[in-house]
């Protein structure tokens, strides 16, 4: 039976603190019997590894399985959508095709404007009176057309931008399932914390 | 002293993400150990391969749950733990799976070989692991081969740290009478 402070086992199986490791290699010194025990315990954990690791005989490694590898176009697209600025560029590019497209495809309508006879200025001929007050109706007119216009299609590039949002959201779904099929049903959890006996 | 361009962290994190060649370089660091750990725990080489390459398919499904990076080898190893029991389990279905022990290591434990040690050292201590229990066998391989902690021993058999303690003090009184005998 040992007298030392603190098991010779914990000890020799580095399982004490700092302090207690010292005490115990304080009283072994002074103590024969448990010097004697510990110098036991030395030779068997040398003498237990003598017994040597192999090396294992067949390295082990992991490929993707083609069925579910992504294609070179997929994989592009992926590392494009992938990058911070994708909202930046996916909305840059979104506009510019919106607006080429609607520039090419519709031109922007002009509402009919209805002439009214304005009245005749004094100083003014009355031809040229008229004609300065149709300029500024169809001015107007533009303005307003344009103004809608653009309305029409910020809308339509933020439909765009969160269709495509939508659609970011569903593939990283549709990964993530593909992931699940090709688990096995194994469930390991996270290593439960030991419970101390009662 | 070596230092590891990338750590274990970094490599599981990536592995979680899906990055096969990440979890290949985890793969290549803890292949050997688990291997050996498995080799001592069903004393068959085939088993033993067969089993690491399940241990880390296993691994890399479930590497998302898997909240702790630091915890990744008693993770790693209660998976080897549970994959081999659950071997022994299939192939002696009837019995208390306590009640099997993986018998004789002569195919199992490699002894003499290339090691500095003789032959007669290595065959002796073969001889004195067969002789213990599978329980006390696993806690010694773990403490002694693999350098567990008994908190991180205990999640990995799944057992309080005072049943872990007990059998390897007894597993370490039965070895020392063998393997460090009183001299007279």
């Amino acid at each position: 039976m040992s007298c030392s402070p603190f098991d010779l086992k914990d000890y020799f199986l580095e399982e004490l603190g700092g302090a207690e490791r010292k005490e115990v290699e304080a009283h072994v010194q002074a103590c024969r019997s448990c010097r004697e025990e510990l110098n036991r315990l030395r030779l068997t954990g040398t003498t237990l590894l003598s017994l040597r690791e192999e090396e294992i005989p067949r390295r082990i490694a992991f490929v993707s399985d083609p069925v579910f590898e992504p294609s070179l176009w997929r994989r592009w697209w992926m590392g494009f959508w992938n990058t911070p600025a994708r909202l930046g560029f996916g909305s840059a590019a979104l506009l510019s095709v919106a607006l080429v497209f609607f520039a090419v495809t519709r031109p922007a309508p002009v509402q009919p404007v209805r002439l009214v006879q304005a009245p005749a200025a004094p100083a003014m001929p009355a031809p040229l009176a008229l004609s300065a007050a149709m300029e500024a109706r169809i001015d107007q007119a533009a303005d307003r057309a344009v103004a809608t216009r653009t309305q029409q299609l910020v809308a339509e590039v933020a439909a765009e931008r969160q269709r495509l949002l939508m659609a970011a959201t569903e593939v990283e779904f549709a990964n993530k399932r593909q992931h699940a099929f090709y688990m096995s049903a194994a469930d390991y959890g996270p290593p439960r914390p030991a419970v101390e006996a009662k | 002293m070596i230092f590891r361009a990338v750590e274990d962290g970094d490599l599981i994190r990536q592995a979680a993400r899906g990055n096969v060649e990440a979890f290949n370089l985890l793969v290549s660091r803890w292949e050997k150990r688990v291997y050996n750990y498995l080799l001592r725990l069903t004393a068959n080489r085939e088993d033993a391969l067969d089993l690491t390459q399940d241990v880390f398919l296993k691994a890399y499904q479930n590497l998302r749950k898997l909240d702790d990076g630091a915890r990744f080898a008693p993770w790693l190893y209660r998976i080897a733990h549970n994959e081999a029991y659950s071997m022994f389990r299939k192939r002696r279905p009837e019995s208390d799976v306590a009640d099997m022990p993986p018998t004789a290591t002569e195919t199992g434990i490699t002894v003499g070989g290339n090691s500095v040690f003789p032959i007669e050292l290595s065959l002796a201590v073969a001889g004195a692991l067969e002789r213990l229990s599978p329980e006390q066998r696993e806690a010694v391989i773990l403490k002694i081969y693999q350098g567990f902690k008994f908190e991180e021993m205990a999640e990995i058999l799944s057992c309080p740290v005072s049943t872990i303690k007990s059998r390897l003090y007894t597993a370490l009184e039965l070895l020392k009478t063998e393997l460090a005998p009183i001299e007279a």
